[in-house]
């Protein structure tokens, strides 16, 4: 292998992995280094219990860009989904339960038993969102300008944009702009009145949303969740199969199809310069490698306050990558289970209903009230759970017929005011267990063994600072171009030759991919 | 007595009256209704016990333009503001941090909690009111209609859009910023010390069910940077009398002009004839007809309450059922046989026109927001206080004194409480137990007691939900987006219809700015 690259790519997360695909097809020589000795970041799956596989950190409906999945080939690397119906079990109090299914007019008449008028409400929801997803994907798919700069560059990228706001009507584009700023909460209430619906429809927005849903931003959000839906059906992307490192692994191949060379267990200490130009890496081990190009596919604190000298940086710069926020808010733990839980209100062991996402949050005030103590450090001890149980789309992520079950926790506080993560590390996982035991009474029968990844493990384990899963937390402030830092949009950075693609810059969260590709199509683009 | 008048005006609040003295003054011939007994709205005062004078709900002075101040000659009928002497936050451990007109007494006082702070106070102070300057165009402009902008709001586009130019990248980024961000998150920013932060972030919650760390609360702050008084920027003042004392000289400097002005004249409704306002119906009967009938009521008053609904647009009836007002805000307003002692207090010397606020911490703040939001009051609510008798001896008798509390947060609904009066009395009682933890002679002072909470000033001014801003000065409801897309520029889907009030364009405050800028698109279609 040489030691001289046109690309070093910092992280072998899938954003990483996406661009290094897209440059070495382009015919770039690529290397991508990746700290630990598995490839994904936080798209992996893994042995959490012999005999159970998890995807361990995100683990939402497949939101990859269709656009990738095409033009990288992945199905013939082996991409896999499997289709997952419903898309949502949301129990209920007194055994009730919500269920919404692919079918739009199914979960009509599903809605219609808590509410006549939303039932009727929720196919022109669904049709309108899906008309909003389509501007709003458009806006993710773009390089946006670098405010308040615009120049000719960027007009063939606001083209993009022209198609889907003519579906929406323009006329229609202040319902966007109005939505952007609006709380989740009053957005879903000018469409919703069954605090039942509200609460399903909500919940299933928040996986990359610190914040709770009457506060102000989080309308952006969730449209960027139908932004990476189908068509404003949310949570209808389907399971990877083999998990969220499935899509890592065909990302890889097809990545090194192309030409790239991965290497894992490549500790990158340094980004070296010369003429205040980045120029290549240095390893722990004191190897160095160099490169025309860098592209850190890692959060911005840790490049620039780890990985180079800060030297050169002007004071506004540092000041805007030390004042982005990081809330990880959020948890996971993994089940290993010998049965099914029975959930009340299903009967006997259906396990349909549980086949997509299962939210346990029933109202509102529940969700929002899960997100209070958050602000003084705390935890609630009744968290919103987001469950998956794979094994019941796929069941070779357990051995012998048995089922791994899987729960997001939100929120859950990355700093504690009190205690530590060490010491509430076992008392996580109890709360969890106890929340669900509320909904499946004979769940803890059925456990074999409970794996907890609290924030801190987020950070240690998996290189999310401060257990956040977004690079920065998507808010309005840190969002469109004001993101990864205002003035550095277009996945270019303050130092020449060094680039960006992670999470951290536009659109921001998810296994969506699309910051590799617009970060690989500046690159291929520009010649700065 | 003339029953037909070119202009008829709903509400005589100080934006009323302010349209009002606007089209007197062009010639118009003019009539304010107002359904209370004192003219005003939120701006009034009132004698409730002999020898002490209420300024009943809004009770400082900023952001009044001073175009209006100008053009209505307001000095001359009876504008006379005094500035505050500074503030005060006690701390529940007995500390303090005070601002004062000396700078070097704000240095000091500031740098008794940390050294870096004091020195980024000045400059934080700076680059606020700069900020706000740069905003400022905005907020006296007729928002365009970014549909169907025609060639007025292409043209304030395009001076927007040179004014934005204008401004250099970091500029830019700081608007973004501020637009968008928590008072909260971008106070942290700039400070580090709690008490400090929290003494400032509490100016973003004011009159919003929002905390202060809810994104959006920045823009409230700058909002109230944006105010100056006689020329001093960020300034804030008392009325003589009262807050009512502003309403009177826009009443009088419009009376002047030749404007009529009723009192005790409730509106029912704006009477419509193909699809044009021809009038008024007033509750007790009697009909005025009018060329033109502007609401300077809240956006559910004008466009719900007194038009029926067949007369609107569907779209624009959903809108306003969706614009939302959240009163938050209540008042308690006392008659005081004594100066209350705030022990944390060291100088006493700006008690005399200064400000208490009590705002010890950014966790206080924060929980009396988690406690109302979920319909109630904070169990221990934030609250900005001012004394006026301490300056302005026409408030209370020798030696007694005023005392009007600003208290957030109360809802609208607090059903846990009981009925209406208990609400009150619980509400009541709440704000004057957290008051005696700063200042625990209070209550040995207290001769007698007004509460008002936000159903209160509903029932009492009308303003839906009672909130002082006429809806909440969020992202989604400002500029081109207030009330709602499409009707921001003063007019409605009825001919010869206006609104006026705090629920247009640029929002609440004592401003006039909204009167003064739909008089001028009245002017546009001819009124």
């Amino acid at each position: 292998m040489s030691d001289r690259y046109d690309v070093v790519i910092i992280g072998g997360g899938h954003n990483g992995l996406t661009t290094a695909a897209y440059l070495a097809k382009a015919g770039r020589t690529v290397l991508v280094l990746e700290k630990k000795n598995s490839l994904g970041g936080a798209a992996v799956t893994e042995e959490f219990f012999p005999g159970f596989r998890a995807s361990s950190i995100a683990d939402e409906s497949n939101t990859l860009s269709p656009k990738i999945v095409a033009d990288l080939k992945l199905k013939s690397f082996g991409l896999h989904i499997l289709p997952a119906d419903p898309l949502v079990f949301a129990p209920q109090k007194e055994g009730r339960h919500l269920t919404i299914w692919h079918d739009v007019m199914r979960t009509s008449r599903e809605i219609a038993r808590f509410s006549q008028a939303d039932a009727r409400t929720y196919p022109v929801f669904i049709k309108e969102m899906g008309k909003m997803a389509r501007v709003v994907s458009a806006l993710n798919h773009m390089i946006l300008p670098d405010m308040p700069d615009v120049g000719f560059m960027d007009l063939p990228e606001a083209l993009k944009l022209f198609k889907p706001i003519r579906s929406l009507g323009w006329k229609n584009i202040t319902q966007v702009m109005r939505n952007l700023p609006l709380p989740l909460a009053d957005l879903i209430a000018e469409w919703f009145e069954s605090d039942a619906v509200k609460a399903a429809i909500t919940a299933s927005a928040l996986n990359h949303i610190s914040l709770g849903p009457q506060e102000s931003g989080t309308g952006y959000a969730f449209l960027q969740n139908f932004g990476h839906s189908n068509n404003g059906l949310f949570r209808a992307g389907g399971q990877i199969k083999g998990g969220t490192g499935a899509l890592t692994a065909a990302l890889a191949d097809a990545a090194k199809h192309a030409g790239a060379h991965i290497q894992m267990n490549a500790d990158v200490s340094q980004i070296t310069m010369r003429n205040n130009c980045a120029a290549g890496v240095v390893l722990a081990d004191g190897k160095t490698i160099s490169a025309d190009k860098v592209i850190s596919a890692i959060d911005m604190r840790t490049t620039y306050l780890g990985l180079v000298d800060a030297g050169p940086l002007d004071g506004t710069v540092l000041k805007h990558i030390r004042n982005i926020t990081y809330s990880g808010t959020m948890a996971r733990v993994h089940y290993a289970l010998d049965d099914l839980p029975v959930f009340k209100g299903l009967d006997g062991h259906s396990s349909q209903a549980l086949r997509g996402h299962i939210q346990l949050a029933p109202t509102m005030t529940y969700l929002q009230k899960a997100f209070d103590p958050v602000k003084y450090g705390q935890f609630s001890e009744h968290p919103y759970l987001d469950i998956r149980i794979p094994t019941l789309n796929d069941p070779s992520m357990a051995l012998g017929g048995k089922h791994v079950l899987s729960a997001t926790v939100k929120y859950i506080p990355f700093h504690l005011r009190e205690g530590n993560w060490e010491t509430l590390h076992d008392a996580l996982g109890q709360l969890v267990s106890r929340t669900i035991s509320e909904w499946a009474p004979d769940f803890e029968q059925c456990v074999q063994h409970c794996h907890v990844i609290t924030p801190l493990a987020m950070q240690n384990d998996y290189y999310l600072p401060e257990g956040s899963l977004t690079h920065g937390d998507i808010t309005l402030d840190q969002s469109l171009w004001m993101r990864p830092i205002p003035g550095y949009t277009q996945y270019q950075s303050p130092l020449k030759g060094l680039y960006h693609c992670s999470a951290a810059t536009h659109p921001g969260a998810g296994i969506t991919g699309i910051n590799g590709l617009n970060a690989a199509r500046r690159i291929l683009r520009g010649k700065k | 007595m003339s029953t037909h008048y070119d202009a008829v005006i709903i509400g005589g609040g100080h934006n009323g009256l302010t349209a009002a003295a606007y089209l007197a003054k062009a010639g118009r011939k003019v009539l304010v209704l107002e359904r209370c007994h004192i003219l005003g709205g939120a701006a009034s005062s009132d004698e409730l016990y002999p020898g002490f004078t209420y300024t009943l709900y809004s009770y400082v002075v900023s952001l009044l333009s001073p175009t209006v101040i100008s053009d209505l000659q307001l000095h001359r009928h009876g504008l006379n503001l005094i500035p505050l002497n500074g503030s005060f936050t006690p701390m529940e451990n007995g500390d303090c941090i005070t601002f004062h007109e000396d700078d070097a007494k704000t240095y000091a006082s500031i740098r008794r909690h940390s050294k870096l702070d004091a020195e980024a106070y000045f400059k934080f102070s700076e680059f606020m009111v700069d900020l706000a300057r740069s905003m400022k165009p905005f907020l006296e402009v007729v928002p365009p209609d970014v549909v169907r902008p025609g060639w007025d709001g292409l043209r304030t586009m395009g001076f927007l859009g040179r004014h934005i130019r204008s401004f250099d990248k970091e500029k830019f980024h700081w608007v973004h910023k501020i637009m968008t961000m928590s008072a909260y998150d971008f106070l942290s920013e700039w400070f580090e010390t709690d008490v400090l932060i929290a003494a400032l972030a509490q100016v973003g919650i004011i009159g919003t069910m929002l905390g202060i760390k809810s994104p959006g609360t920045a823009y409230v702050m700058l909002h109230y940077y944006l105010g100056e008084v006689d020329g001093d920027t960020s300034e804030w003042a008392t009325q003589v009398g009262g807050t009512g004392g502003v309403s009177a000289a826009i009443a009088s400097s419009a009376r002047n002009f030749g404007a009529e002005i009723r009192c005790n004249a409730p509106v029912t409704q704006v009477i419509i004839k193909n699809g044009e306002a021809v009038g008024v119906a007033l509750e007790n009967g009697d009909e005025i007809s009018a060329k033109t009938v502007v609401s300077a009521c809240d956006p559910n008053m004008t466009f719900r309450k007194l038009v029926e609904e067949k007369e609107l647009p569907p779209d624009l009836v959903r809108a306003i059922d969706n614009f939302k007002f959240r009163g938050s805000s209540g008042k308690v307003n006392l008659s005081l046989d004594g100066l209350p002692d705030f022990p944390a207090l060291k100088d006493k010397s700006i008690l005399q026109g200064g400000m208490p606020e009590i705002a010890p911490s950014c966790d206080y703040l924060e929980r009396a927001y988690d406690d109302a939001k979920y319909d109630d009051f904070s169990k221990r609510p934030f609250m900005g206080c001012i004394i006026p008798s301490t300056v302005d001896p026409t408030m209370a008798p020798e030696g007694k004194h005023s005392m009007s509390i600003f208290v957030q947060y109360a809802s609208y609904n607090m059903p846990k409480h009981g009925n209406r009066d208990q609400q009150r009395a619980a509400f009541g009682k709440t704000v004057i137990d957290t008051l005696a933890e700063f200042a625990p002679n209070i209550k040995d002072l207290i001769l007698h007691q007004q509460v008002i909470t936000p159903w209160d000033i509903e029932q009492q001014i009308g303003i839906c939900e009672g909130n002082i801003s006429h809806g909440e000065l969020t992202l989604d409801q400002l500029f081109f987006m207030r009330p709602t897309p499409g009707w921001a520029k003063y007019r409605t889907p009825i001919r010869g219809y206006y609104q006026c009030g705090s629920g247009t364009h640029p929002g609440g405050g004592i401003t006039g700015t909204p009167a003064q800028l739909a008089v001028s698109e009245m002017f546009k279609d001819g009124v």
